[in-house]
């Protein structure tokens, strides 16, 4: 019997793989938010979209202080979290949040109020706020990854797929999110506009198709403990969740939608399809991370 | 400075848990709390059968990535190699318990508090005073009995184990028990694929 095959154990006295319990569900809404609030910041300061750059700040920032702060065992000292950007992602990811919320307000201000017009603002400072808000809605599209593959103790985690999925899912809730939010409004009066979201929404589910495949494959051929998270993925635990929610509601749907008819109601849909498969895959990804036989001495 | 380590020596290990049962008391850790755990595994198909005992606790590792992704500087090593938690510094966030490859970190919570060691929901005087030390959210682990190593005693574990199957001493010092165990009998990291470079060894 190969380790690959040795039972989870849970809490047990007993060799066998381990379930990571640490972060679970309040750590996968607080990184959702923040992946998709940020994707639909970074996506609406690219249409110009004022209200989309609103909420993408109110989710990325607002929603993931909250679940973050539900998911903290000490939150009166959570504003510790930012003391080691030398070493941690957890700290640097606090501090990108920063950047985005400062260069992120300042740049809805200005865009809102018309300031570069009534304080003739010099070019180079709308350019920083810009460069600076594209800064950080980046960071906070991609940290969580980068947090989660900084160790190799869960081998499901630990590859640089984790902050490109990062990346990609938050690009494709926020392209679809602003697709939604702005179909019958300030896109409507772009039809250009809304022709290449419509194209950056399929290339971005292309694209996730690339890294979910990506990350079966690394999985399915590393250590026992990644191969062990395979099985759970795709055979056995989390297999139907897997395939409807992340698959069918999270990819095929919204590519079939944009692909064939995007009107406004089923725009909606992909939309919901996208964040349904975007938050599956933050969930069961965590559930389905386990720790590796720290020995076996089966033969 | 001595680097402190320790062997767990498999032949001798009897799984009596005792080891577990010190370091309960001697951290006064509340119902559901481990420091350190002796696994079993049984292997083989009948008539050719065995059990082996694998204890297991932090393995103080020399590049601890519970250090590195720390956000907030509560775990830190001390010159001697002992990895620490600073329980005023803890923020509970679990990003050490995840890298972790060992998972040899406990995420306290107030039902681990709750029933007291005797379920009645009542705490003992020692568990009151066990209990001042820990913060319900934090994070904690092994850290080696740190205040008995100080005071020139061996962890709990080691004392009360009735076979003398853990070892602790200098690793930096050769004519030391634990690396002359390491030396002869080859002493084997725990997944040493994970690149942490503990300071427990195995030997069998």
């Amino acid at each position: 019997m190969a380790v690959r095959d040795l039972p989870i154990v849970g809490d047990s006295f007993n060799v066998g793989f381990r379930f990571q319990r640490y972060w679970d569900t309040p750590m996968a809404n607080a990184f959702f938010s923040c992946e998709a609030g940020a994707g639909l910041f970074f996506v609406s300061m690219f249409v110009g979209y004022i209200p989309g750059m609103i909420l993408g700040i109110v989710a990325g920032v607002g929603l993931k202080a909250f679940f973050h702060l539900t998911h903290m065992g000490v939150p009166f000292r959570s504003w510790r979290a930012a003391i080691r950007p030398d070493r941690s992602w957890t700290s640097r990811g606090v501090l990108g949040i920063a950047v985005l919320v400062v260069f992120g307000v300042a740049h809805i201000v200005i865009q809102q109020y018309g300031l570069v017009a009534a304080w003739g603002l010099p070019g180079f400072v709308t350019d920083l706020v810009i460069f600076g808000a594209g800064v950080g809605a980046v960071s906070c599209m991609c940290y969580q990854g980068f947090a989660m593959s900084h160790s190799n103790a869960i081998s499901l985690w630990s590859t640089g797929l984790m902050p490109v999925s990062s990346f990609v899912y938050a690009l494709t809730s926020g392209v679809l999110l602003t697709l939604a939010l702005a179909f019958n409004g300030h896109l409507a009066e772009q039809a250009g506009l809304r022709e290449i979201l419509v194209t950056a929404g399929l290339f971005s589910c292309f694209a996730l198709v690339a890294v979910l495949l990506s990350l079966l494959h690394a999985s399915r051929h590393g250590s026992p403990g990644a191969q062990k998270s395979f099985d759970l993925l795709t055979k056995s635990l989390y297999a139907k969740w897997f395939y409807s929610l992340i698959w069918v509601a999270g990819i095929v749907v919204p590519v079939l939608v944009l692909w064939l008819a995007p009107g406004y109601t089923l725009v909606l849909v992909a939309a919901l399809g996208a964040l349904i498969g975007h938050y599956a895959f933050r969930v069961l990804i965590f559930k389905a991370g386990v720790f590796e036989p720290i020995m076996s001495f089966r033969p | 400075m001595a680097r402190w380590g320790m062997v767990f020596d498999m032949k001798r290990c009897i799984g009596c848990n005792a080891c577990v049962v010190g370091c309960k008391q001697e951290n006064s850790l509340p119902d559901g709390v481990f420091f350190t755990k002796t696994l079993s595994e049984e292997y083989g198909v009948f008539p050719s059968v065995n059990r082996v005992y694998i204890p297991t606790l932090c393995n103080h590792c020399e590049d601890a990535p519970c250090e590195k992704v720390c956000p907030s500087g509560a775990t830190y090593t001390r010159d001697d190699g002992i990895v620490m938690v600073d329980s005023d510094k803890c923020i509970g966030c679990g990003a050490c318990a995840v890298a972790c490859p060992y998972d040899q970190r406990t995420q306290l919570s107030a039902d681990n508090f709750k029933s007291g060691l005797f379920g009645d929901g009542e705490l003992t005087p020692f568990e009151e005073q066990g209990y001042a030390r820990y913060e319900p959210g934090m994070v904690t682990k092994c850290d080696f009995c740190s205040g008995r190593v100080d005071a020139g005693l061996d962890p709990a574990c080691v004392v009360t184990c009735p076979t003398d199957a853990r070892i602790f001493g200098d690793l930096d010092d050769p004519d030391s028990k634990p690396s002359k165990l390491i030396r002869e009998r080859g002493g084997r990291a725990p997944l040493p694929e994970k690149n942490t470079k503990p300071k427990v060894y195995y030997i069998d």
